[in-house]
């Protein structure tokens, strides 16, 4: 039983990083953050929390049809005190991951004034959405975000004005 | 002395237990529970082990369901409040 233990936590990592289709490994950077978040949801993690999320509550129900289809949640959050306490190096890693070809930039927004980045990659096959990548930097802030399973960017888009998060108003233009 | 230090003298006298006493206490300790009792009182605890391990294990579970939700919800705050943040980078881009 005991020599069957590591071929177990093995295989249960495996099943873990294959549901996750970025890696990203940045515990060293936690260090120096001020705030710093790791979720790591994978799909039973996601199913198991459904069954706790109140269709009666709009918010709550909103999320619960949203990830009903999900296989996973990964996300990483850094804030830091000071500017330049991560460098670019430690997202080429992630980067280098979103250069496959079953992934595609389909956002890329650099604001020279805050020194921010924004991008949004998909990720599909057989021409169907099954991922999605957020890389948001700033000179005090890290996020990685990866949503395994088709997921309906609108759907979380409109979460804005829910969830305590301000609505933007996005104007189509003419 | 008055009625009253009379009446509490008598109550707190000390009085002598009756002579068979010593022999009835030494019978009531040595007596045995009937087996019948023993079993009753082994399957009270078993059942009470259950409920309590049962209940336990429900509360953990629900814990448990309650931390995954909060970090369902969570994890959604922060992608939401990213897309939002890049949307409304576009619009300013786009003014």
């Amino acid at each position: 039983m005991t020599a069957l233990r590591p071929l177990a936590l093995l295989a249960a990592a495996a099943a873990v990083l294959s549901a996750q289709q970025l890696k990203f490994n940045l515990d060293y950077l936690a260090a120096k953050a001020t705030d710093s978040v790791d979720l790591s949801l994978n799909g039973a993690t996601l199913q198991f929390a459904a069954r706790f999320l109140s269709s009666k509550d709009a918010d709550e129900s909103k999320v619960k049809k949203m990830i009903a289809s999900l296989d996973g949640i990964y996300i990483r959050t850094f804030e830091f005190k000071d500017a330049g306490a991560w460098s670019p190096a430690d997202l080429e890693g992630v980067r280098q991951q979103l250069r496959g070809a079953e992934w595609s930039r389909i956002v890329g927004v650099k604001s020279g004034q805050e020194g921010e980045n924004a991008e949004i990659y998909v990720r599909s096959e057989n021409k169907k959405i099954n991922g999605v990548a957020i890389l948001v930097s700033g000179p005090k802030e890290l996020t990685i975000v990866n949503i395994v399973g088709p997921v309906d960017l609108d759907s979380l888009a409109s979460l804005g004005g829910h969830l305590g998060i301000p609505k933007v108003e996005i104007t189509k233009p003419k | 002395m008055d009625w009253l230090e009379q009446e509490l003298k008598n109550t707190l006298a000390r009085k002598d237990p009756p002579p068979d006493f010593a022999g009835r206490v030494l019978r009531g300790a040595g007596r045995r529970v009937p087996s019948s009792v023993w079993r009753h009182s082994r399957w009270l605890a078993a059942a009470a082990a259950v409920v309590v391990i049962t209940g336990g294990a429900a509360a953990w579970r629900e814990h448990r369901g309650l931390v995954a939700k909060e970090q369902v919800m969570l994890a959604f705050r922060i992608a939401a409040v990213k897309i939002n943040h890049i949307q409304a980078h576009i619009q300013e881009a786009a003014r």
